[in-house]
């Protein structure tokens, strides 16, 4: 073997692997019926039949890309590309995760300096409160992955974050009484 | 905008509507969150949909759709069951639901973890052939059985097949029990022969009025409204009924007020032949069936504790 | 009710269906503007850099969904809305192929060989006319197509396959794709099985849910939307932004090449593309009525059929293809244009989606209801009317409306779409990110399907650094529960025969081809995914 790159080896070595688990131990202890479920005294397909057959895709195609371990021009995942994948996976939770919380953070402040009982839950339909945590955690998702791609944080990225927003409210929810922007189906 | 306008018109219809003034009791503290355990688009999806669209209509309180289906209602149940019971989630549900289906998923739910608020209509279920199999009543099927046909039976739920079996033993045949998904799956499927005879809940009629499909029996214990002299399930050797009973439920727990006015306000447009949901209910699931309270608490309870028996009698 | 009061009832949804406004007492109906509409927005995606059809279709489907609602009303307006798109897209994507040597679509790569010398030249309005006279002219053909032959497949389909065949053709189908997408037949089945494990996650027909692992949140299984456009958007927004971040430097706004002299299209041109464009518009829709092929493929086949005829029958003084000869554009553009319509043949006849495009309409059909792609829509049952064969003779019409826009005010509207190459990838694509996930949550409304859809676009994302193509992944996610309510029908259906795959004829040949597409193309490994 010359020296050039061997993922597909590697990747045929990992998908036969996956399968393995999937077939010997996943499936089976995680579906009720197995394979074949004995149902108004005949046998009938169970519920794992079907993931099985995708495991043995899995399979198949590991076994493929072992045949293929030498072929010329295999690509490679490079660890600067793991690095910029998971940054830009952070923000957006980052962003998801203010989005969540922002608006009952809200409320409960509120609270602090009034007497009447609030519950964001009920105010979610309710216009400026509803759309707190999705204006700060889309912002801030918009602004983060400029940010993450342009290598540093500009103005026009928090800029373009805001209009962003702004215009997908005025999508989604201006026009529409029974659509909910994120969150306000979980809260 | 639109808001505003219902708003207004709901104010308008309070004004005017002596209904509005009793559901005035109780309304709800914020806007209710309406699951649906039916695929988008279908009857039962319409129905739920257009109910919400009358109740925004008439006392202005603001619904929220959302779907959330599969495992025939047992996913929803699952969902609903840790929300809040004020009222401001609600699901629409089968009876099967919470009985059958909720019995055998077997996680740790019975219906007391549940409020039942209304039922809203039933089927019209019907065991029904296509018209290419040339039989014209349940015995043609029989005799067609017995003289070593093959015979494939669709069904759209798991306690139909349980029954369709039933059927079969009773009658001592043997069928080819096909489970697809959802009514319309039986329907194209007789339609296009590749299912001889299936369970219809109601959407047969236009096909059995043009000549296309036969009812050749009554999936219930009660005679069908369209073809009365086909056999009932009991008249078949089969006790137990089949009929799909379209309901809505809440967490356990809802307090009365609530409950009530959201019954009431329920039943107040479903059985109005008027509203657009109640020319549906008439013209698809054979007129409005409102059962509430204590008889509905009554008739979950039953339907969870016969699933035994039924899952029993199919297991011989 | 015979063929031609069913068209006529298709055209009639279409033309007589709510309307929008009237124009001189004659109304105008929403499905003709919503037509337009996509048509239009297709053209101005097609022709933005980083962004394509299946983008445009992706974020528009839910605001089209809440404005239609969830009724069979619904499907004729929105899925016309996708229709528009499609078509326009495709126009679009040769736009910047042209001016600026970068491709707006995928496929139209193809376009820039010719393209690009042209403008350079200074006949840059005349490549760009060349361009969608070509793709027009392919498209249309290829919808013909279409038109005639769905609905006979459907019933030959229909009329000869029982539900053991079917499974067998379901199975033929995926390997298939398999086989011919991605880079290798290796790297496909990975993708196929992979797109089946994620649809088998908590369905099943046993009330607990399969492959859960006891959680709550995937109890209920993954949403077809977040797994589609997790992997086809997300993934490609992913991979979009890695590579303007690894070329951070270079943002100077490009300018438009600069013309001269005759940038008309003459009926001599035309006779002179013509039999280019008609053997690239064939190529183009024998290879799309394939599940799976790409238009890529297409472009390439046909650019490379009129190469080699080009060379016998070149002047001594005209430009050869690769330096700006009209008809290498002809040859790419009609070829990749008349991938679209063909590629619905499978869709329709089958419910097997052969490309992204054809996977945002099942997509939307699913959403809305009442609508199902497959051979069961081709009923002509005489005394009830069927209601699905109406919308599929509307699709039809709808398609047929999107040809004349694209023929009589496409050409303009496109011309005029150069300067959408200086919007800024880095700032429209993080936009975009969040407008899919908006989307994705205002459909689901449950923030699980926003970690789904991530989760999605994060293996997207490496599937494309491997060169594994997601297409087999979302059109095994798509075909997965029918593949197997179709093999449990008919292991039912068949008296609980373990071996009805093999005990029908039809059914077993199927198999055997499966079999052997997987090992033909295991042989030898292909170039790059399309």
């Amino acid at each position: 073997m010359t020296g050039q790159s061997r993922s597909n080896l590697y990747l045929g070595l990992f998908c036969i692997a996956f399968a393995c688990v999937l077939m010997f131990i996943w499936i089976p202890l995680d579906t009720k019926t197995g394979i074949v479920v004995k149902a108004r005294g005949k046998y009938n397909i169970g519920d794992g039949l079907a993931p099985t057959v995708a495991a043995v895709f899995v399979l198949l195609g590991g076994l493929l890309m072992l045949l293929e371990r030498n072929a010329t021009e295999q690509s490679v995942i490079r660890k600067n590309q793991l690095k910029f994948v998971a940054s830009l996976t952070l923000v957006i939770i980052a962003g998801f995760t203010i989005m969540r919380f922002a608006g009952p953070v809200a409320v409960e402040l509120t609270k602090l300096f009034r007497a009447e009982p609030l519950e964001y839950r009920l105010l979610r339909a309710t216009a400026g409160w509803k759309h707190i945590g999705f204006i700060l955690g889309g912002t801030f998702m918009i602004s983060g992955l400029i940010a993450v791609v342009e290598r540093k944080l500009t103005r026009r990225a928090i800029l373009t974050g805001i209009i962003a927003v702004l215009v997908l409210i005025a999508a989604f929810d201006l026009p529409f009484d029974d659509l909910l922007l994120p969150p306000n189906g979980d809260v | 905008m639109k808001n505003l306008f219902v708003a207004a018109a709901a104010a308008i219809s309070i004004a005017a509507s002596a209904v509005a003034v009793q559901a005035q009791d109780w309304t709800p503290p914020g806007p209710i969150k309406l699951m649906i355990a039916f695929a988008a688009g279908g009857g039962a999806d319409t129905q739920a949909r257009l109910i919400a669209t009358e109740l925004e209509n008439r006392l202005g309180w603001e619904f929220i759709p959302e779907q959330v289906t599969g495992k025939g209602g047992v996913n929803l149940l699952n969902e609903m069951k840790d929300q809040p019971n004020d009222g401001t989630v609600i699901g629409m549900i089968v009876a099967e639901s919470l009985g059958y289906n909720l019995y055998t998923a077997d996680i740790g739910l019975t219906p007391e973890n549940f409020t039942a608020i209304t039922t809203t209509a039933g089927t019209q279920m019907g065991i029904v052939a296509g018209a290419a199999t040339g039989w014209t009543s349940f015995e043609d099927m029989v005799a067609a059985a017995k003289g070593g046909q093959e015979i494939r039976f669709g069904v759209m739920s798991q306690r139909l097949g349980e029954l369709a079996y039933l059927v079969g033993k009773a009658q001592g045949i043997d069928l080819n029990i096909i489970s697809v998904k959802g009514g319309r799956a039986v329907l194209n499927g007789v339609t296009a022969g590749d299912m001889d005879v299936g369970f219809m809940a109601g959407i047969q009629a236009p096909g059995v009025k043009a000549g296309d499909l036969v009812n050749l029996a009554s999936g219930m214990a009660k005679p069908l409204d369209q073809t009365p002299d086909a056999p009932t399930l009991p008249d078949l050797g089969v006790d137990f009924d089949g009929a799909a009973i379209f309901m809505f439920a809440g967490p356990a727990g809802m307090p009365d007020d609530a409950r009530n006015a959201i019954a009431s306000a329920i039943a107040e447009v479903t059985s109005d032949p008027e509203t657009e949901v109640g020319a549906l209910i008439a013209r698809a699931f054979g007129g409005p069936l409102t059962i509430q309270g204590a008889e509905l608490d009554a008739m979950v309870a039953r339907d969870f504790a016969e699933s035994e028996a039924l899952i029993k009698a199919a297991s011989e | 009710m015979d063929v031609l009061a069913y068209i006529w009832l298709g055209i009639q949804a279409v033309f007589l269906g709510p309307e929008a406004f009237s124009i001189l007492g004659i109304p105008v109906s929403i499905t003709v503007m919503m037509v337009l509409c996509g048509f239009l927005f297709g053209i101005v995606v097609g022709a933005t850099p980083g962004l394509a059809g299946p983008f445009a279709m992706a974020i528009s489907l839910p605001i089209l969904i809440s404005i239609f609602g969830y009724s069979p009303d619904a499907l004729l307006p929105v899925m016309g809305f996708l229709i528009g798109i499609m078509k326009g897209a495709t126009i679009g994507g040769a736009v910047p192929a042209i001016l600026f040597n970068t491709p707006g679509t995928p496929d139209a790569f193809m376009t820039t060989l010719d393209g690009f010398p042209m403008a350079q030249k200074g006949q840059a309005k005349k490549a760009l006319r060349v361009a969608h006279f070509s793709s027009a002219s392919g498209d249309t053909f290829s919808d013909i197509v279409l038109f005639v032959c769905a609905p006979f497949l459907a019933i030959i389909v229909e009329a000869y396959l029982d539900l053991p065949e079917k499974t067998g053709l379901l199975i033929l189908s995926l390997s298939f794709i398999a086989a011919v997408i991605g880079g290798s037949a290796g790297k496909g089945l990975i993708s196929i099985g992979l797109g089946l494990l994620a649809v088998y996650v908590g369905t099943g027909e046993d009330f607990y849910p399969r492959l859960s692992l006891g959680a709550d949140g995937l109890s209920r299984g993954f949403p077809i939307t977040t797994a589609v456009l997790g992997v086809l958007i997300i993934g490609a927004v992913f991979k979009e932004l890695e590579e303007a971040w690894r070329n951070t430097q270079r943002t100077t706004p490009v300018q438009a090449p600069v013309e001269s002299g005759d940038q008309n299209l003459h009926w001599a041109d035309i006779k002179r593309l013509f039999p280019f464009i008609a053997r690239s518009a064939f190529i183009g829709t024998a290879i799309g009525a394939l599940p799976g092929v790409g238009s890529t493929l297409a472009a390439t086949l046909g650019y490379t059929v009129g190469r080699a005829r080009h060379q016998k029958i070149r002047a001594a003084d005209a430009p050869r293809f690769g330096e700006g000869a009209p008809e290498g554009i002809a040859a790419t553009e009609a070829a990749n244009s008349a991938v679209s319509g063909a590629n619905l043949i499978p869709v329709l006849s089958l419910g097997i989606p052969g490309n992204a495009a054809a996977v945002f309409l099942i997509l939307a059909a699913e959403s809305i209801g009442g609508f199902n792609p497959g051979p069961a829509v081709f009923r002509f049952s005489p005394d009830v009317v069927n209601p699905e064969l109406v919308i599929a003779f509307g699709l039809f019409t709808c398609m047929t409306i999107a040809n004349l826009f694209n023929w009589t005010i496409g050409g303009v509207f496109m011309r005029s779409m150069g300067f959408m190459i200086n919007i800024p990838k880095t700032l429209l694509l993080p936009a975009v990110l969040l407008l899919t996930l908006t989307a994705i949550y205002v459909q689901e409304t449950r923030i699980e399907a926003i970690w789904f859809a991530l989760g999605f676009g994060v293996l997207g994302y490496f599937m494309r650094v491997l060169g594994i193509s997601p297409l087999p992944f979302v059109i095994a996610f798509i075909l997965g529960r029918s593949l197997e309510e179709t093999a449990r029908q008919a292991y039912s259906a068949t008296g609980n025969d373990p071996f009805f795959l093999l005990n029908n004829p039809i059914a077993l040949i199927f198999v055997l081809m499966s079999v052997a597409v997987i090992l033909f193309a295991g042989r030898k490994p292909k170039g790059t995914a399309p």
